[in-house]
């Protein structure tokens, strides 16, 4: 009971965060009538997922079919949630998915294109000129701050490959992938080379 | 040897709240004290339940296992709250029939979903639950929450919904019943019967009903009773789930 009154009180504060985004919901409504039953192994904990034109629906417990499982650890979980490429994720040993895999792709699209208009929903506190001062304010220290992350990152990528040489850079990393490759290349026509002469030399003389 | 449940003029009795009445005047004074509470019937809800009636419906629809393209009948559907979420759930293919013997409370529960956008796929009939107006093997699943208590004949109600279900049709009975605690149970008395009518005069101006709705919940048969009730009228698999102490229990059924 008290799992079901937080789901409650997730899935309010969910719908709310989906309905401030205009294409969000009519794209949930063509998941209507899935469920998607998430199991996660290690705290042991079950959740199901329905999506209807309305927003989500979550759930303790579901008496009727499931059309998509998802069974992980909390970590792997986690990391589907927040990583962008999700296939490296469900393509690892320990999840496990069966049934219809797009519902639950679809559905983690839908939540990763999120673009809240937030602007919307201050303005209807603040009014429209306090939302704009307000608005633009955060947008400049929002790009301050991505600006100053991306410099951070490019100096410390340089560092420590061009100067420090801790780490190999991208080029010179791709240049010895690319080596590699066509050594595997090269080996694997050497192997297929050696099997042909060994057939030839194994074939009886008629 | 006398029956305790006959009259005077022998027609057979049953109670109301603890007080024992012709079967015949039941029906009208259970409507009596709906038709005084159902303007404020969903406020009254939330405050003597603390919320709770909403976690409780919410467990209901989880057991209920209804799929998109369902046919729904929520009985004693009273304002809505069930049909809404089942509404959602079955889509445009599938229908929902809200049922109430109650003119009052299907009214406020029509007026309630129409004013929120739910239509379409609902229908709102007044009905008898003793006496469904439906086809046999018509429905997937039929609810009653917080209603069958109310109802005269008990066993009539159950055997009307077998009927309406369909092979592998669930029934999901929501009602109040007996505390799993001795403890609990002593301070739901004095909740029920102190706090209820109390604020019932204070809200609706009517302690009376609140009055009947504890007497009413002392008197339904508890999770045990109901369960043989239904194994008996014909229904497998019946299980009940206690809910807050076993203030409340859903009890649940499939038709074979």
């Amino acid at each position: 009971m008290l799992l079901s009154g937080l789901l409650a009180g997730v899935e309010l504060g969910l719908n709310r965060v989906l309905a401030m985004d205009s294409t969000a919901l009519p794209r949930l409504a063509r998941l209507s009538g899935r469920v998607i039953a998430v199991d996660c192994q290690a705290p042991a904990l079950s959740l199901f997922i329905l999506a209807d034109g309305q927003g989500l629906r979550l759930a303790s417990q579901w008496a009727g079919e499931v059309d998509c499982r998802l069974r992980a650890p909390a970590a792997s979980l986690l990391r589907l949630a927040t990583r962008k490429d999700k296939s490296a994720v469900l393509h690892s040993p320990e999840v496990d998915l069966e049934g219809d895999s797009a519902a639950l792709l679809e559905l983690a699209s839908i939540l990763q294109d999120l673009e809240l208009d937030w602007e919307y929903e201050l303005s209807r506190w603040l009014g429209p000129v306090g939302s704009q001062l307000l608005g633009s304010h955060l947008r400049s220290r929002a790009n301050w701050a991505n600006q100053t992350l991306d410099s951070l990152r490019l100096n410390l990528t340089d560092y420590l490959s061009e100067e420090s040489r801790n780490l190999v850079g991208r080029r010179e990393a791709d240049a010895r992938f690319a080596e590699l490759d066509r050594l595997k290349l090269a080996l694997e026509r050497i192997d297929a080379r050696f099997e042909r002469i060994a057939q030839r030399h194994d074939k009886p003389t008629a | 040897m006398n029956d305790p449940r006959k009259s005077s003029d022998s027609e057979p009795t049953t109670h109301f709240g603890f007080q024992d009445v012709p079967e015949s005047q039941k029906a009208q004074k259970v409507a009596e004290v709906f038709h005084s509470v159902a303007a404020k019937y969903d406020l009254m809800n939330d405050l003597l339940s603390g919320g709770m009636h909403r976690l409780w419906k919410r467990f209901t629809i989880e057991l209920s296992g209804i799929r998109s393209g369902n046919r729904v009948l929520d009985i004693a559907g009273g304002t809505g709250d069930l049909t809404k979420q089942f509404a959602r759930l079955v889509g445009p293919t599938g229908e929902v029939v809200l049922a109430d013997i109650n003119e009052s409370m299907l009214k406020v529960g029509r007026d309630r979903l129409l004013d929120r956008g739910v239509a379409g796929n609902v229908k709102f009939v007044q009905a008898d639950a003793e006496k469904l107006p439906f086809p046999d093997n018509h429905f997937d699943c039929v609810t009653i929450a917080f209603g069958l208590r109310n109802v005269t004949h008990k066993e009539d109600a159950i055997r009307s919904m077998l009927r309406v279900l369909k092979p592998g049709g669930r029934l999901l009975v929501l009602e109040f019943s007996k505390p799993s605690s001795a403890l609990l149970e002593k301070v739901y008395d004095r909740y029920s019967f102190s706090f209820m009518p109390l604020m019932g005069k204070l809200i609706t101006n009517d302690a009376e009903s609140y009055r009947y709705l504890a007497e009413s919940i002392r008197m339904h048969p508890d999770q045990d009773t109901l369960k043989a009730m239904m194994v008996e009228a014909g229904f497998e698999r019946v299980s009940y789930h206690n809910m807050t102490g076993g203030i409340v229990a859903l009890h649940r059924g499939i038709k074979p």
